[in-house]
């Protein structure tokens, strides 16, 4: 979509989950209640669909059209799979197939698919709880199937993630699909593409540390001041602007490689460092926030815990930063020094 | 939400400044290896005379400035590729450095025409460089506090006073001298002003300050009764603090701030063979997207000034994001290759590599606008001050 048509999409998106995927929601899906007005109303606004083309029933945005409305979901912590959906929906019309609606996910990891059964097992698939379908890519002997296996035709143990989100260990035992088509997205790649979504909704959330963090110190005063005033907390959150700028910057170059490069293999390398990256600084995002609100941040009341810990949650998802990080480092050793800066300055992988 | 957000939009460096960054690889190559270089890993504080004349001739030196002066009037970006280029390959840059990057644009912004025509194409050919006279013992990241005076006689100006951190003074053309023609020590920004000043000139003494490594970049520049010219006033007399000002901006976020030591990850690869461990390859690949996230910062800053924005705030984060990985690089490298290096010989001399990035590193937080300055820029940006 245009520029103009992205913005206002996102715009209303922003102000939709301002008013509609507040606290009470975030700490209610932790307790088990599934917002499912919240969900009808995303679908009606089609998010779910935005990167599938029009002729399979979608909105006809790009992959960078997804991942900026990723960006803005992270931003709110909106507690429903609208990432994973979308993954599976994209998944589902790279392999000519037309969405259906519901909340679905993917489940990646290793399956096997042989006479149409899929079998295997795949542990921390997000939001297997409430999904009603579950995507997923069998790549064998360098071909790649989608299939798309229904709810009743697994068998799901809960294992919310620390993020109180309703994470599931799959077990797919000669599971029928309802819908499988060879795909030119390779396993490899929905992990990818995955692994993006995450980087986004991580921009976003880390957005929001900052903005929430710098709020509270400018209001919290403490020996008759507001503790933004003293410059150990100024310099403080200064740094975590750093780690923050790491993250939505890392983040953009990947979601705009990806883009540019097409579904099939666009910005591998720079979604692999995209996430190495955010992962990484995680944990000091956290860390920082944490300690520029003292104890109320720490509080199951306060929101920034919707934040810290899908951050912490999220660098773990679709490989976390020794993941993505091994395949860097494995391929620039191989390739040797001398590829090093021709190799980085052109983000690819360097062998 | 009143906090502004930061942004770094994703920019594409554009065709003609790749393909330039092809033109300046394949002289590299040729080139280096021919050069003599004081540093085993040279940067842009290396000096060749050597290098930078061959760089001029080939047209790379004051590459953005009008062609009366000898320029190229390329754009912004392709300096960007030669710098990314210079230091991606180690070449050593640092006769020229100050004078292409910071001295020529303050010349060009506020010299006068004859400072112009006399200085500028001698820039461009690599053989004239120049020193920053901005510090002082009394005044560091309070520039606004210098004490030394030139006071105005007939046909220029008396200097009195002391410059330390004078990198190259004593091998450079010229210093650009912040001195105060006007008012007292406490006016602070009132009354300051530059002055071109010839280190050859009578009254200019120049004395080693050596640093910790034992190298003898710095210098103590002392003024006594020192004449310079008043056709040697850059811009207006008083405006000196805007003038400076406006030359720290160039010092900000290009990829001099985290690519400075980019030979300790070259080396530790090297080191490291070619098929590391598991374990290994996970932390030199955190090390790659970490330079990989900073250069992405960096081109973003690069592509909001193009597009006629001043992202300070964005600039001073890329300082001091890149500062921290060139100081953290060597401390990681280090522990990395003594449990992974795959032969004795290898390991004992990338420690030696790695120890002396160590011994260099503090200088990268500090130089420029220390860390804390920079944190200080950026919670104003953030409201909080």
């Amino acid at each position: 979509m245009d520029r103009d048509t992205r913005d206002m999409l996102l715009e209303t998106a922003s102000r939709f989950f301002a008013e509609r995927a507040g606290k009470d929601i975030v700490n209610g899906v932790e307790k088990g209640v599934w917002p499912a007005d919240l969900w009808k109303e995303i679908e009606e606004m089609g998010l779910p669909l935005i990167a599938v083309p029009e002729e399979q029933g979608g909105v006809g945005g790009t992959l960078a059209d997804l991942m900026a409305l990723l960006r803005v979901a992270g931003e709110y912590a909106v507690p429903v799979p609208v990432a994973e959906t979308a993954l599976a929906n994209l998944l589902v019309a790279a392999a000519g197939g037309k969405p259906a609606g519901g909340p679905s996910t993917v489940a990646l990891g290793e399956l096997s698919f042989q006479g149409n059964r899929v079998s295997g097992k795949v542990a921390r698939v997000p939001f297997a709880g409430v999904a009603e379908r579950f995507v997923s890519i069998v790549t064998a002997g360098g071909t790649s199937t989608l299939v798309v296996v229904p709810r009743e035709a697994v068998a799901i143990e809960d294992t919310p993630s620390h993020a109180g989100e309703p994470y599931g260990t799959v077990t797919f035992d000669g599971a029928t699909p309802e819908f499988s088509a060879a795909t030119p997205i390779s396993a490899e790649r929905a992990l990818e593409l995955a692994a993006l979504a995450r980087t986004m909704q991580m921009a976003g959330a880390a957005d929001k540390v900052l903005a929430t963090a710098t709020e509270y110190c400018k209001q919290r005063v403490q020996f008759g001041r507001p503790i933004s005033t003293f410059q150990a907390i100024q310099h403080m959150l200064a740094e975590l602007a750093s780690y923050v700028a790491a993250t939505i910057a890392s983040a953009e170059s990947a979601a705009r490689d990806a883009d540019e490069g097409g579904l099939e293999k666009g910005g591998s390398f720079s979604i692999a460092a995209a996430k190495t990256q955010g992962s990484d600084f995680a944990h000091r995002i956290a860390a920082l926030s944490h300690q520029s609100m003292g104890a109320m941040g720490f509080t199951h009341e306060h929101i920034l815990h919707h934040y810290t810990r899908r951050l912490w949650v999220w660098r773990r998802d679709f490989g976390s930063e020794s993941f993505w990080g091994e395949k860097i480092g494995e391929s620039y050793a191989r390739a040797g020094k001398d590829e090093l800066w021709p190799a980085l300055s052109e983000s690819r992988y360097a062998a | 939400m009143s906090i502004p957000k930061l942004e770094f939009p994703p920019f594409h460096l554009p065709a003609e400044a790749e393909a330039l960054r092809g033109e300046v690889r394949a002289f590299l190559k040729e080139t280096l290896p021919k050069i003599q270089s004081e540093d085993r890993f040279a940067s842009w504080n290396t000096p060749s005379p050597e290098f930078s004349r061959a760089l001029g001739a080939k047209g790379w030196l004051g590459i953005t400035w009008p062609k009366q002066y000898g320029g190229a009037e390329r754009s912004f970006l392709d300096r960007l590729v030669v710098t990314e280029e210079l230091l991606g390959n180690s070449a050593p840059a640092g006769s020229h450095w100050v004078a292409d990057r910071q001295s020529g644009p303050l010349l060009l912004k506020f010299g006068t025409e004859q400072q112009r025509q006399a200085i500028l194409p001698r820039i461009v050919r690599g053989e004239c460089y120049f020193s920053i006279g901005m510090s002082e013992p009394d005044s560091g990241s309070d520039l606004a506090s210098v004490r030394t005076r030139a006071e105005p006689v007939p046909g220029g100006f008396r200097v009195n006073g002391t410059k330390v951190w004078t990198s190259g003074a004593h091998r450079n053309h010229y210093c650009i001298t912040l001195v105060r023609t006007s008012g007292q020590h406490g006016d602070r920004h009132k009354g300051l002003s530059q002055l071109l000043v010839d280190l050859k000139t009578p009254g200019v003494t120049i004395r080693p300050i050596i640093n910790l490594a034992g190298r003898h970049d710095w210098n103590e520049v002392t003024f006594s009764d020192a004449f310079i010219p008043e056709d040697c006033l850059i811009g207006n007399e008083g405006d000196g603090w805007l003038q400076v000002t406006s030359e720290l901006a160039f010092e900000r976020s290009g990829p001099e701030r985290f690519m400075q030591n980019v030979y300790v990850l070259r080396e530790l690869v090297r080191v490291l063979g070619r098929q590391p461990a598991k374990r290994t390859s996970a932390i030199l690949g955190r090390l790659i997207a970490r330079l990989w996230t900073l250069r992405q910062m960096s081109t973003a800053v690069a592509g909001m000034m193009q597009g006629g924005k001043s992202p300070a705030i964005e600039a001073s984060l890329v300082k001091d994001l890149g500062t921290i990985y060139q100081q953290d690089l060597p401390e990681i490298a280090r522990t990395l290759a003594e449990s992974d290096a795959t032969t004795e010989d290898d390991l004992a001399d990338f420690l030696d590599v790695a120890q002396y990035a160590s011994m260099m590193a503090p200088s990268y937080t500090i130089q420029g606008g220390t860390t804390q300055v920079l944190r200080g820029i950026v919670a104003r940006g953030l409201g909080l001050r």
